[in-house]
């Protein structure tokens, strides 16, 4: 009897895990997925919303425009990576357009023999127009950085920067090889900031005349991105045709109720508090490594955070959830409202939430305990809803609101150095980005 | 029916009616919404007045505008928020003068009054927009961010892209469940960049229903602690919130001069601890009011930490430095970092991953609860220090020997 038990709980597991498995995930990052990945160097501009226009240099996919940051290299865990790297940089008038390289932190990479490059300080290099190719093993999933590991000061300054995402082979609704790391949606944070001196010099006059100026030594960011958008830029869909070198953008959307995992990497030279409003996210892993006691724990070291401190060169991957639990009144109104606002909460499983909605049950149908301000005394947000419930759209004065079609919840998602959050004296913009919580049954492509 | 007895029933009656004509009118210019509270000051305590239950806390915020004093004697223009529980905004007489606007101009308080909660309160918050006297060209409404409160909704969470906010002369009433101890903040989030630069900071933290239960943890019992533990090991014996923050003078100056504000160059040069740099840091009483607001006290708040020997210090420490990352060191005692952003120091499967250090580092909206246990030998007067060792901001502006640093100083 008791393995009969067991051969049933083992294949409902089992039943449960392909549900899990066929829930599509990954739609949140962008990026290229494979084994071999050739990569170029090359010169592009980015755009700021402050109407700024400033020369990076990008890595590009293959023969595609430089990307600010460079392509997302998604691959899977125990893949042998090969990226083949060339160097197309130019100059500014008569100098000399640099070596380029690629480091990848957290990976044991090696140089392909037979396309090995020039020797440089941290790695081999590719010269201008040569090619250089890197191979390492992805052994560990998590969330990675790679970099130029030549002249880093300034190359990393003019963009050459990117993303890794090591899938575990748990699959790809997993951020690691355990069952508490699983999500149902991911989304990349690659923080970034910009002094723009340093890239109108070096169009103006080259890389070479940096050494006439202190601005990499005393380095003062006025620009600050979420992968490689400033705000509101950031919210704007991926691949719009008018950020041609910033092809990636940074709109996290989720259900109440489900796991959000957060993939936060610092890719800049600053610390950067980025705090997430909503609720806690649990810190799973640093650095691709699970915080884990040993192997096999799942995250038991992990902690929560309601600020996620980024250090430069560091990853952090980090589980946010938003649920409404305990409120104390109805996220989906009471029927005094009006007869839309009629909806049940029912709960078979044991937890305290609906079933399919996932509403907290305790709080259905209990009311707002105060009355809101009429419209006259407020000023509304261009992300308010005009309706203090989740999916439901309100009536707002004219002009007013039209951010969220859906009548979702909508919280901020920012630098915590305030400061952080302008595009060269301008507010708002900068590393921001708003979270949109869908109310059920909003598809989230 | 004797005479009190009738006083008493017309008072209910009228309570009854007054809270009713209080939630019809709600929305109406300034008004406070406290449940049993009639005449709209956010207390119990006038006209039969009744708390409706211990857990349910009223809070009426000014926000508006003000002065605060640096240690070096610069006057700093402020925007700021201003306690303004006590003032009747729905007086039974309609004779009495409604003086919240009166009271709420210049009184901004730097930083923003303390509010402390406890784990279960159902927390009204009023705030009133009463405007910046010094600045009529701006309209600018504001809101109240809970930093850090878990599961919130846009509505209430202050965020005014996300929601609503407050226009001036108008008040609006926040209300959160608060389910959760530990330390928090708030801020207003409206042109966050400028308005938190401007000084609209304040401590926030909440405190366990543990508390009351005693727990005896190293031989000694406590009934005080920082989250629900169940061992008492987050006992402590005194606590004492520290907001780490900074000015840029400058921007402050653009600002009192109509302006354009720099927030590019933005770069603090007044580094504080609770609104004050050292030596300010020390003084137990609350700062002398600036003549330039009229006399009102707007630096009440010391960091001044005591605490006898063999005592167990509780320091919540918190940021909402707009500009850059600090650490706080302590020197001569070590602390005992037992939560961090309103956590508990566990993992999930409640594995402790408390750990002792002699400094902390914080950007702006991180907290961490440290303890400190002062030695049982400690000699009554010793003092150590809690200070930046990003030690180019013990300074106050130009002025050496001073800036983000106070003292604990062993009591008799």
């Amino acid at each position: 009897m008791r393995i009969i038990k067991t051969v049933i709980q083992v294949t409902v597991l089992g039943a449960v895990f392909m549900i899990l498995l066929t829930v599509s995930a990954g739609a949140g990052i962008n990026g290229i997925s494979g084994t071999t990945f050739n990569l170029t160097a090359t010169t592009g501009h980015v755009s700021t919303p402050d109407g700024g226009s400033y020369l990076i240099w990008g890595y590009a996919n293959g023969a595609g425009l430089a990307q600010y940051p460079g392509p997302t290299l998604v691959v899977n865990q125990g893949a042998l990576v090969t990226v083949k790297l060339t160097n197309s940089l130019t100059v500014a008038g008569t100098g000399v357009a640099p070596n380029v390289s690629i480091v990848f932190p957290g990976h044991q990479a090696k140089v392909l023999p037979g396309n090995s490059g020039v020797p440089g300080v941290l790695t081999r290099e590719a010269i201008p127009g040569g090619t250089v190719s890197y191979q390492f093993k992805a052994t560990n999933p998590g969330t990675y950085t790679y970099y130029s590991g030549t002249d880093s000061a300034l190359q990393l300054e003019m963009g050459l920067f990117g993303a890794i995402i090591v899938r575990p082979s748990s699959g790809s609704n997993f951020a690691y090889n355990h069952q508490d790391t699983r999500f149902e949606q991911e989304y990349l944070f690659l923080l970034s900031e910009m002094d723009p001196r340093v890239h109108q010099r070096v169009e103006q006059f080259g890389p070479e005349s940096m050494a006439a100026t202190d601005y990499l030594a005393n380095f003062f960011p006025v620009l600050w991105f979420i992968n490689g958008r400033a705000a509101p830029d950031t919210m704007s869909d991926a691949g719009v045709p008018w950020l041609p070198n910033q092809p990636y953008n940074s709109m996290p959307r989720m259900h109440p109720g489900e796991k959000l995992l957060m993939r936060i990497v610092g890719g800049g030279r600053d610390l950067h508090p980025f705090h997430h409003h909503g609720s806690h996210s649990r810190v799973i892993a640093r650095d691709g490594r699970l915080l884990q006691s040993a192997p096999g724990r799942g995250p038991d070291l992990s902690h929560e955070v309601f600020t996620v401190q980024s250090q430069p060169g560091s990853t952090i991957d980090t589980i946010f959830e938003w649920t409404g639990k305990g409120l104390g009144w109805d996220i989906y109104g009471t029927p005094a409202e009006g007869p839309e606002f009629v909806h049940t909460c029912t709960t078979n499983d044991g937890d305290d939430f609906d079933d399919t909605t996932f509403e907290y049950c305790p709080d259905h149908y209990q009311p707002i305990p105060v009355q809101l301000p009429i419209t006259q005394e407020l000023t509304f947000g261009g992300f308010y809803s005009g309706s203090p419930f989740l999916g439901l759209l309100g009536s707002l004065p004219p002009g007013e609101g039209g951010l969220n079609p859906n009548g979702g919840y909508t919280y901020m998602w920012h630098s915590h150095t305030e400061k952080e959050m302008t595009n060269y004296d301008i507010f708002p913009g900068g590393m921001m980005t708003m979270l949109v919580i869908e109310a059920p049954g909003v598809p989230i492509p | 029916m004797t005479t009190k007895l009738k006083y008493t029933i017309i008072a209910v009656f009228l309570g009854g009616f007054m809270s009713m004509l209080t939630v019809r009118s709600a929305n109406a210019g300034i008004s406070v919404q406290c449940p049993g509270d009639i005449d709209g000051d956010a207390k119990w305590d006038t006209m039969g007045e009744v708390q409706p239950s211990p857990n349910i806390k009223c809070l009426h915020l000014g926000a508006g505008d003000g002065f605060v004093t640096m240690a070096d004697g610069l006057s700093q223009y402020i925007f700021g928020f201003s306690d303004l529980t006590g003032i009747p905004t729905n007086p039974v007489n309609p004779a009495d003068p409604v003086t919240v606007m009166e009271e709420g101009m210049l009184a901004a308080t730097f930083p923003a009054p303390l509010i402390v909660l406890d784990e279960g309160d159902e927390f009204y918050l009023t705030l009133t927009n009463v405007g910046m006297a010094i600045r009529p060209d701006l309209f600018d409404p504001h809101t109240v961010h809970y930093h850090g409160f878990p599961q919130a909704a846009p509505i209430f969470d202050g965020v005014p892209d996300a929601s609503i906010s407050i226009n001036m002369g108008s008040s609006l009433t926040y209300y959160y469940k608060v389910n959760d101890p530990g330390t928090y903040m708030y801020h207003c989030h409206v042109e966050a960049a400028e308005h938190m630069q401007m000084g609209m900071l304040g401590n926030l933290y909440v405190r366990p229903v543990q508390n009351g239960t005693p727990y005896v943890y190293k031989s000694k019992t406590y009934d005080k602690f920082v989250y629900n533990d169940g061992d008492g090991s987050t006992g402590y014996d005194q606590e004492y919130p520290i907001q780490i923050g900074s000015f840029d003078s400058e921007f402050h100056n653009a600002s009192a001069s109509v302006q354009p504000l720099p927030f590019a160059l933005m770069l603090d040069d007044y580094p504080m601890l609770n609104g004050r740099g050292y030596p300010d840091t020390i003084n137990p009483d609350p700062l002398s009011a600036p003549a330039e607001n009229g006399g009102k006290v707007s630096q009440p708040e010391s960091s001044l930490i005591t605490g006898a020997a063999g005592e167990r210090i509780l320091l919540r420490i918190s940021s909402l430095d707009v500009t850059r990352f600090f650490t706080l060191a302590s020197m001569g005692v070590s602390m005992t970092v037992v939560g961090m952003d309103a956590k508990l120091l566990r993992g999930p499967d409640g594995k402790n991953m408390y750990y002792k250090t002699n400094s902390v580092t914080l950007g702006g909206g991180e907290s961490v609860d440290a303890i400190i246990d002062i030695p049982a030998d400690a000699a009554p007067g010793t003092r150590y220090f809690l200070y930046t060792t990003n030690l180019n901001y013990l300074a106050n502006g130009t002025e050496a020997y001073g800036g983000m640093m106070t003292e604990i100083v062993v009591s008799i």
